[in-house]
């Protein structure tokens, strides 16, 4: 029947819709589902519940692709089908693409339903959503139990009771599932559940369900454990917490699977703290330490990132006693992950250690890792320095450590020369002009002509950075007369690098330093026989434009000498230069005040 | 056609490309077309000045080839010169190729690039590129526009009549540049004849011409490379083509050079790659560098997997 309305117009668009879903074509079939929207906001609610929804839920025979791509715009569709009164009509097609067989699909679909489920009242929940849940939970196919664990956490709060106390139940089921996907599942989504119980259901039920999935016979069950144990132990009180999870906990801890040590390992912390009150401190730091030496690199490379956070717990003289002789180990653990982690958070120990045991019992590891055969464990190690020199003060640090930091700066890995060149900064300001300049500067210098162009770059920023530190005529006398040497290199490549340390660090100096040398060393190279320098030569005067027309002793050289360079410039053979020279010109000539 | 505006698009299509973000459709159609133009005016045998870095493949591994730019300069301050396979087996081919093609029609002076045997419509169909196509655009139309711009590209470049670059090596057809000057080059690359084998031959051990594995050109001793290089007044071949794992390798009394800019190749090989600085008085030097770090990606090959069962 048609209605008069539907004009051809408005049936327009969903006859192409409708041609376009047919397509053989998938990538015309994936367009035209990201296009739902528009389509259904052309067709307006009613014909959008009546004709499309329908209509897609006969398509969820489709390609994978197309599904994931409808169970994603179906979670957004609540407006399009009139707002949450109608929203229930989703639930029926979004129930099917929660049943089938692609994981991937199944999660979008449960990710929507979620997102569904938040704006339906209690009536809609109890008349749709439930009985959808339930069908889920009752199929006889694994995959709709799977999906239907991911749907009790949005529902449960707002139904009645007597269908909370079936929920309940009906979760329970789905933790003794015969199937560990679905199992797998229910732990996964058992701390967002958990989260929703009222108090006095957690002894009752989470526990229960912490309990039966925590000892699985399946592995990958096991290890989705770890979060609900830290969600269920913070929702308990401490008598609780000992009672009901603490044997839990200590098994999980010595699993025989590495992938539940792992994940054990990976929140430790946070565990000890809520098992705290019940474990002697004696057994909590036996399990970090097992951990430590743990016979699978991954779970010593996860434990790493606990170090600083359980070490305080546990507080320093324990940690002297007890830890660090096997942190010690790491440094020479075989594994270059695990030193990389290492190397990455041991720097975290300086605050809790402080000066003195810090220079004593952290300086030889930094030591030790700075000569890693890996250049990611040098690397992790440089660039986290700041934490110890906070601790012990820049001169500890930089007798200790300068050799090292001298030898990397002449690392073959070019990223470690750079976190070198980046602390440098930090370091000349508390070294002083004098220090640096006797043990530094050269080294700051040899940066500018490195093979690598991001490493003369960032030798060029350097540069001015310690011009900030020391002043401009430290400037002056120290780096300037060097970057004009190499003005004459016979790579134009470092000729280059002239140019870019000068333009750099012209904001940081006095005008009487660019009149005198920078601009003169700039219009030297006016007339170079490279290309690539002529309009280099001409960006660069684009750039200090702005500083020549602010300064009045430096303006009257825009008309005298910038105008006419750029103006012999515009005249080049060259393209590219030809092109640079005109647009500098044309910021010269017309300031944007 | 206004050439600020022009440029100010270039800009702003490089801008975007440089974060890997592809172009869209009628953009990429522009560009070849403006491509087409600028490459038609080059030679089978390009003559590029010195200085420049010469660069071998890159195979769509489009964060290496960033990490090339970070060792190298970036472009247009240092020129560059390509020598082929810019798609195909990495996962950035689109972004990579845009990239370079977008460089070439921005900078034609500062950028040459020539040919590989990746660059044709056979090969692409096999090894990803067309693949990657398919699934970034949703249709052939980008695979065809790039394709028919490959036809264009220049077989090889002389540098400074001293250095000859090109992807594969030199073939049985030919004993001179000029032969190579007056090849009909705009056509997709033929499995057989002096273009082929431009593409795809290898220098080997054994004296002489040999029949070349690959199953298209041939391989080449260094009795034929040292003539060549005698009758054309050159001191060197440089070529890409094939795998070195220190990203570049010297063969045939330094009469041939090997340069491989992908490292890591295929993210599995280990492999080094190089690129070769020539300054303006013709001194070379090899830069070797390493994949980008990917960061983010985890240390441990081994993760938890959470997708098990």
């Amino acid at each position: 029947m048609m209605n008069p309305e539907m004009s051809e117009n408005s049936l327009y668009p969903i006859a192409v819709l409708l041609d376009e879903l047919k397509h053989d074509d998938l990538a015309l079939r994936l367009n035209a589902i990201r296009r739902l929207s528009t389509i259904a906001q052309a067709l307006g609610p009613e014909r959008t519940r009546n004709e499309l929804i329908p209509f897609l839920d006969e398509a969820a025979e489709d390609e994978d692709e197309i599904l994931l791509a409808i169970a994603e715009e179906l979670g957004n569709f609540v407006d399009n089908v009139g707002g949450p009164e109608y929203a229930t009509v989703l639930l029926h097609p979004l129930g099917n693409l929660a049943s089938v067989e692609e994981t991937v699909v199944r999660e979008k679909a449960v990710a929507s339903l979620n997102h569904i489920g938040t704006v339906l009242s209690p009536a809609q929940l109890e008349s749709d959503f439930i009985p959808l849940l339930k069908r889920l939970h009752s199929a006889e196919w694994f995959t709709n139990r799977a999906s239907a664990a991911g749907l009790f956490a949005v529902a449960y709060a707002r139904v009645n009771p007597a269908l909370q106390a079936e929920m309940r139940q009906a979760y329970g089921q789905l933790c003794q599932d015969p199937t560990p996907m679905v199992r797998r599942v229910a732990a996964a989504r058992l701390s967002e559940f958990v989260r929703q119980l009222q108090p006095e259901f957690l002894i009752e039920a989470a526990v229960p369900y912490f309990n039966c999935l925590s000892v699985d016979d399946q592995d990958s069950v096991r290890l989705l454990t770890v979060e609900p144990l830290v969600t269920i132990s913070s929702a308990l009180t401490t008598e609780q917490v000992g009672e009901f999870l603490l044997a839990a906990f200590r098994a999980l801890a010595v699993d025989k699977s590495w992938r539940v040590r792992y994940m054990v390992a990976d929140k430790f912390v946070e565990l000890t703290r809520v098992m705290a009150p019940h474990v002697a401190k004696e057994e909590v730091v036996a399990m970090f330490v097992s951990f430590l030496k743990d016979g699978e690199a991954e779970v010593r490379t996860i434990i790493c990132s606990q170090i600083p956070g359980f070490c305080e717990l546990v507080g320093r003289e324990d940690v002297l006693e007890k830890i660090y002789p096997h942190l010690k180990e790491l440094v020479s653990d075989p594994a270059q992950p695990v030193r990389s982690a290492f190397a990455t958070h041991v720097s975290g120990l300086a605050p809790l250690f402080e000066k003195e045991a810090t220079h004593q019992y952290l300086l030889p590891l930094f030591l030790r890792l700075l000569k890693d055969d890996f250049s990611e464990v040098r690397l992790n190690i440089i660039s986290r320095l700041d934490k110890v020199n906070a601790v012990i003060g820049i001169e500890l640090l930089s007798d200790q450590l300068l050799p090292a930091i001298m030898e990397l700066a002449e690392d073959k890995q070019w990223r470690v020369r750079l976190a070198i060149i980046e602390y440098i900064p930090l370091l000349a300001k508390q070294l002083g002009v004098a220090f640096f300049d006797e043990q530094l500067t050269h080294l700051c210098m040899s940066w500018l002509g490195d093979r690598v162009f991001s490493i003369r770059e960032a030798a060029t920023r350097n540069l001015k950075n310690l011009t900030d530190v020391f002043g401009a005529e430290w400037a002056k006398g120290t780096i300037i007369p060097k970057i004009l040497g190499l003005a004459n290199h016979p790579n134009y490549l470092y000729r280059m690098t002239t140019i870019f340390a000068l333009t750099t660090i012209v904001p940081s100096v006095t005008p009487e330093v660019i009149r005198a040398s920078i601009l003169p060393a700039i219009e030297s190279l006016v007339t170079d026989d490279i290309p690539n320098i002529r309009f280099n030569v001409a960006k660069s005067i684009e750039a200090l434009a702005p500083v020549l027309q602010r300064d009045p002793e430096l303006r009257p050289l825009v008309p005298a000498q910038i105008v006419p360079a750029l103006t012999t410039l515009t005249q080049d053979p060259d393209q590219d230069v030809r092109y640079y020279a005109q647009r500098a010109l044309q910021t010269v000539q017309n300031p944007v005040s | 056609m206004d050439v600020s505006s022009d440029i100010s698009t270039l800009d702003s299509w490089i801008q975007h490309l440089s974060d890997c973000k592809q172009l869209p459709e009628q953009d990429v159609k522009k560009l070849c077309e403006k491509a087409k133009e600028v490459l038609m005016q080059e030679s089978n045998v390009q003559p590029v000045r010195c200085p420049v870095t010469v660069c071998g493949d890159i195979h769509g591994q489009f964060h290496d080839l960033v990490e090339l730019f970070k060792i190298g300069g970036n472009a247009p301050d240092t020129n560059y010169l390509f020598m082929g396979d810019y798609v195909d087996r990495g996962y950035y081919s689109v972004e990579t190729v845009t990239l370079l093609v977008a460089m070439k029609v921005r900078y034609k002076d500062r950028i040459t690039i020539l040919r590989g045997n990746h660059e044709s419509r056979q090969i692409t169909q096999v090894y990803g590129f067309y693949d990657e196509c398919m699934r970034k655009y949703g249709n052939t139309e980008v695979w065809k526009c790039f394709t028919d711009l490959f036809d264009y590209l220049p077989l090889t470049a002389l540098i400074e009549n001293q250095i000859f670059c090109l992807h594969g090596g030199l073939s049985p057809s030919v004993d001179t540049l000029d032969q190579i000057r007056t090849l009909d080059r705009i056509q997709e690359v033929p499995h057989e004849g002096p273009m082929c084998d431009l593409l795809w031959s290898d220098p080997d051990d054994r004296m002489g011409w040999g029949i070349s594995p690959r199953g298209a050109g041939y391989t080449f001793g260094q009795d034929i490379s040292e003539a060549f290089n005698n009758t054309n007044g050159l001191t060197l071949i440089a070529r890409a083509h094939q795998l070195v794992m220190e990203g570049y390798n010297w063969s045939q009394d330094k009469n041939v050079v090997t340069i491989f800019s992908a490292p890591n190749y295929c993210y599995r090989c280990g492999n080094q790659a190089a690129i070769m600085e020539l300054d303006e008085h013709m001194k070379y030097t090899f830069l070797p560098f390493d994949p980008a770090p990917r960061r983010g990606e985890p240390h441990v090959t081994r993760r938890t997997p959470d997708y098990f069962l």
